[in-house]
């Protein structure tokens, strides 16, 4: 059987498909050395431990979080033997690891992105009033999402939940939420998007300090709150977003009010609303009452005034009976008056009957 | 089932009409059947917001 020779570029080119074949999307973690970036464009850099050292390459704008010489990054790369017979990996995709790499690329790229106004306070959106339809973009598989709808359930109801389901955390999560987010900007009527990722490592929530997801928050016409990690946790995203939730339960809560909350409320104004009813009947009653004293004052001051005229009158009438004339000495005399006529006086007590002897003229 | 709008509909409906109570416009007259209807208004929100649900729907988009 004949030894089948190859040509060296159809060799370099089966190796580059066995390698392709065995370690495509390959994932590996390393230490960043010789990072440069050629013509604006070409990034370059050595990916090494403490005994081996591999080179890489990949285009800019793949770039998804600064990098510096010395970070630990994890890559998914597809290795490959270059023309020149170099060994290289191309890189896809790049997320810093460790505590050290993951805040010095949060600070860079926070430095760059607050400089082009991304996190501008003043192009925060408020809520939407009249919430009724929410975009959840979140893995169905988390807690925090399991929390999210809990406490949304457990404090209103009627809303419309569509939920992109996504992977939130790893090398592909970033784009993943990146195209639910376009998906709901471009195809859904929702009034607002909930990023929902409960706790985790630095590591786990490094994704959403992804520069391309940061970006693509800050542009999305829908408003976005964010409610990712826990309370001590600070992403790029959420720096980005219109509103900040603590955690998944706290998103939750702020898009929806608390339908017990709202009952007790509309009872106490109910119970305050009767209280002022009573006042109100009390007060006019009250007002009724003064009036009707009043008249009654006004009535019995009338009649006692009337009382005392027909008094007076009664007195004067009786000053004038002759009754009272004759009881003061006083008598009547009635009759012819000449001499030798008899005449009658009457006086308070008797009846005379008398001669005239006398008549002279005064 | 009512849906949110028409709840906050409801309620803004409520605060109208506890507002009255308050207002010049208050009418001794109309007060009690006023507040009859108040109360079987706020009876009716306490029963929608008891009985609504919300919709979670996952969507069969792929997003990977």
């Amino acid at each position: 059987m004949p030894e089948q020779t190859y040509t060296v570029s159809d060799f370099q080119a089966v190796c580059n498909q066995i390698l392709d074949n065995a370690f495509a999307g390959v994932i590996i973690e390393g230490e960043v050395a010789s990072f440069k970036i050629n013509q604006g464009k070409f990034v370059f850099f050595d990916l090494k431990d403490e005994s081996s050292s591999i080179g890489c390459f990949m285009m800019q704008f793949a770039l998804r979080f600064p990098i510096e010489d010395g970070m630990r990054i994890r890559v998914k790369a597809t290795p490959k033997i270059t023309t020149w017979g170099k060994f290289s990996l191309t890189i896809q995709a790049i997320v810093p690891v460790g505590e050290g790499s993951l805040k010095k690329s949060f600070e860079l790229l926070k430095k760059k992105l607050h400089t082009e106004g991304l996190f501008d306070p003043a192009k925060k959106r408020p809520l939407p009033t009249d919430l009724a339809k929410i975009g959840v973009i979140s893995s169905t598989q988390a807690a925090g999402y399991a929390d999210f709808c809990k406490i949304l359930n457990e404090r209103w109801g009627g809303l419309e939940v569509q939920v992109a389901h996504t992977q939130v955390q790893g090398i592909s999560a970033a784009d993943q939420i990146i195209r639910a987010l376009k998906y709901f900007n471009e195809h859904s009527e929702v009034q607002i998007i909930a990023i929902i990722r409960g706790g985790g490592s630095a590591d786990d929530l490094a994704v959403f300090n992804d520069e391309q997801l940061v970006r693509a928050i800050a542009a999305s016409k829908v408003p976005i709150i964010t409610g990712i990690g826990h309370e001590i946790d600070e992403s790029l995203s959420d720096l980005a977003a219109d509103l900040i939730a603590s955690t998944p339960s706290n998103a939750a809560q702020m898009l929806t009010k608390d339908k017990r909350a709202e009952i007790s409320n509309l009872y106490s104004e109910l119970q305050r609303t009767a209280r002022l009813l009573d006042d109100k009947l009390s007060a006019i009653i009250r007002d009724n009452r003064r009036e009707i004293d009043a008249t009654s004052r006004a009535l019995i001051t009338k009649v006692t005034t009337f009382e005392d005229s027909v008094k007076s009158y009664i007195q004067i009438v009786e000053q004038l009976n002759p009754e009272k004339v004759l009881e003061r000495g006083y008598a009547l005399i009635s009759g012819k008056i000449a001499i030798g006529s008899i005449i009658q006086v009457i006086t308070s007590s008797k009846q005379i009957q008398a001669e005239v002897k006398n008549v002279t003229t005064k | 089932m009512s849906q949110p709008n028409n709840i906050n509909k409801k309620l803004d409906e409520l605060k109208i009409k506890i507002e009255w109570f308050y207002s010049d416009d208050f009418d001794l007259s109309k007060a009690t059947k006023e507040y009859k209807n108040t109360i079987d208004l706020a009876k009716e929100i306490e029963k929608d917001l008891t009985s609504m649900k919300n919709e979670i729907k996952v969507l069969a988009e792929d997003f990977n």
